[in-house]
């Protein structure tokens, strides 16, 4: 999996000058003041996007027949793009985090509390593991263009479950409000754990229909 | 080293169905015109397609049971894919390195620098014969056991050539025990460099011979009507109309120089024996 890693690392060098592009946008809007929440989601999303490109660039000329030929299994090749996606996404979230509160502790932000904001950011960690759930195995499956249709199929499948839980609630007569309303109750630190978890559950899940796509294709 | 037993696959309009034996020691060639079944063997020996019938065993193991520690041991060379054409040679290196056990970084680069290939330059902006030359030299830098090449002379020049042929005589002269399975298009690289000739057409095995044998007692006869008709043709395998008669291909020259002394009869090449086995009748 190492030389895979460095495959990857090497391939995301070759587009350094995007890579520099997003920190420094992300520079910019810590300096301007911008919501602070939103530069950390950003740079992590912008970064956890460059495995999608290592796959592309895997793909592109036909390249997956040399890529299979080399001494590991196809599922490592799966492990390995989800272990990128979370370094590069998990490292960029870092940077965002470091820059963001160190700005905000040397401007004196009014009101601000290192625990709350740090449970702000630890929150979207689970988000970006969901997206990576998402479109991996899409890009695996579809490739560059087809896997965009791919996820807006996705979005407006979950938008349809959503629909249908809250159908089925109406039907057995669950107030979905009220479960909603006592999820402060439980606790802000109590609720970041179970979306950790319930991401660590999609990730995981994500792996296997992945490894599952690769185990089906010939080259 | 490697055997293929019954091997078929079906696409649409085509059926690819063989049996090969690639022996220790030897380098054996498969030769064929485009679309005859050469890439399709060539990818179900390094499971990169499914079978739909029949059996490969390499170093004695279903391809099935192949595993990491059986690849570290396969070079390959493939004529449409490589690295990510992204990449540049030093790139390459720690990914070989980390992937290859016996990886050996010094020889690599020797011979990267000995056919003047750019360390810096990203594999895109290649030419066809750079990029060739790079999969050769990858393929053979990890100490590998066999080696599957397809159309790895594809695009090289006369001197090139040779000089990537060389490379692979020293490769199967290093160790006794190695092999090479290599397909190409251009047949005096086989001729040169072969010890064992499969011919697939339609993709099936139309011929079997060791390049010697091939060489020596293969012959392609020119005989007008009249010598057809008085011929004796238990050793004729084909046989093409000509403008003076018939062009017939036989594989005991000698019976035919004993017996015919008026006769034309040309040492035929690996491109004649193509051209009669598939042209003939």
């Amino acid at each position: 999996m190492k030389g895979l890693l460095i495959k990857d690392y090497k391939l995301m060098r070759s587009q350094n000058r995007f890579f520099i592009v997003v920190i420094l946008v992300g520079i910019a809007m810590t300096l301007i003041g911008y919501d602070y929440t939103f530069i950390t989601s950003y740079l992590s999303f912008v970064c956890s996007m460059f495995v999608l490109s290592t796959i592309s660039y895997d793909e592109f000329d036909n390249g997956y027949a040399f890529l299979f030929t080399l001494p590991f299994k196809r599922n490592t090749y799966v492990k390995e793009k989800y272990v990128f996606g979370l370094i590069t996404s998990g490292l960029a979230w870092l940077f965002g985090v470091v820059i963001t509160t160190a700005f905000q502790l040397i401007t004196h932000t009014p009101d601000f509390s290192m625990i709350d904001w740090l449970i702000a950011e630890l929150m979207l960690m689970p988000a970006l593991w969901v997206v990576l759930a998402v479109m991996i195995p899409c890009q695996l499956k579809f490739g560059g263009e087809k896997s965009r249709i791919a996820i807006f199929g996705a979005v407006g499948a979950a938008v349809v479950i959503g629909i249908v839980i809250v159908r089925i609630c109406d039907f057995l007569q669950i107030d979905l409000a009220a479960v909603l309303n006592a999820l402060p109750s439980m606790g802000i630190g109590t609720i970041t754990v179970l979306l950790i978890l319930i991401a660590l559950i999609v990730l995981l899940i994500s792996e296997k229909i992945s490894e599952k796509i690769m185990a089906a294709k010939e080259f | 080293m490697l055997e293929i037993k019954d091997l078929q696959k079906n696409y649409n309009a085509f059926r690819l169905h063989c049996s090969m034996h690639i022996r220790p020691g030897y380098v054996t060639g498969l030769i064929g015109q485009n679309g005859a079944g050469k890439s399709t063997t060539f990818k179900s020996i390094l499971g990169l397609i499914s079978l739909d019938g029949g059996n490969i065993k390499i170093f004695g193991k279903d391809i099935k049971d192949i595993d990491e520690d059986d690849k570290q041991k396969i070079g390959v060379v493939l004529s449409d894919s490589g690295f990510s054409g992204y990449l540049t040679i030093k790139d390459i290196m720690p990914i070989l390195k980390n992937i290859y056990e016996a990886f050996d970084q010094d020889y690599f680069l020797n011979q990267c620098q000995n056919f003047g290939l750019p360390l810096n330059k990203k594999i895109k902006d290649f030419s066809t014969g750079m990029k060739a030359k790079l999969k050769v030299i990858t393929a053979i830098s990890h100490q590998a056991k066999l080696l599957i090449l397809d159309e790895p002379t594809a695009g090289l020049d006369v001197i090139a050539r040779d000089e990537v042929l060389d490379l692979l005589r020293d490769f199967m002269a290093e160790n006794e025990q190695r092999a090479i399975l290599i397909s190409s298009h251009i047949s005096s690289d086989l001729e040169s460099l072969c010890d064992d000739l499969y011919m697939i057409h339609d993709g099936g095995i139309i011929m079997h011979e060791e390049t010697d044998v091939l060489l020596s007692d293969y012959a392609i006869l020119k005989v007008n009507p009249k010598q057809y008709e008085k011929l004796d043709r238990q050793y004729i395998l084909k046989v093409k109309e000509a403008f003076y008669g018939y062009c017939c291909l036989t594989n005991q020259k000698q019976f035919y120089l004993d017996n015919y002394p008026d006769i034309a009869i040309e040492n035929s090449k690996i491109d004649d024996v193509i051209l009669m086995m598939i042209r003939g009748a």
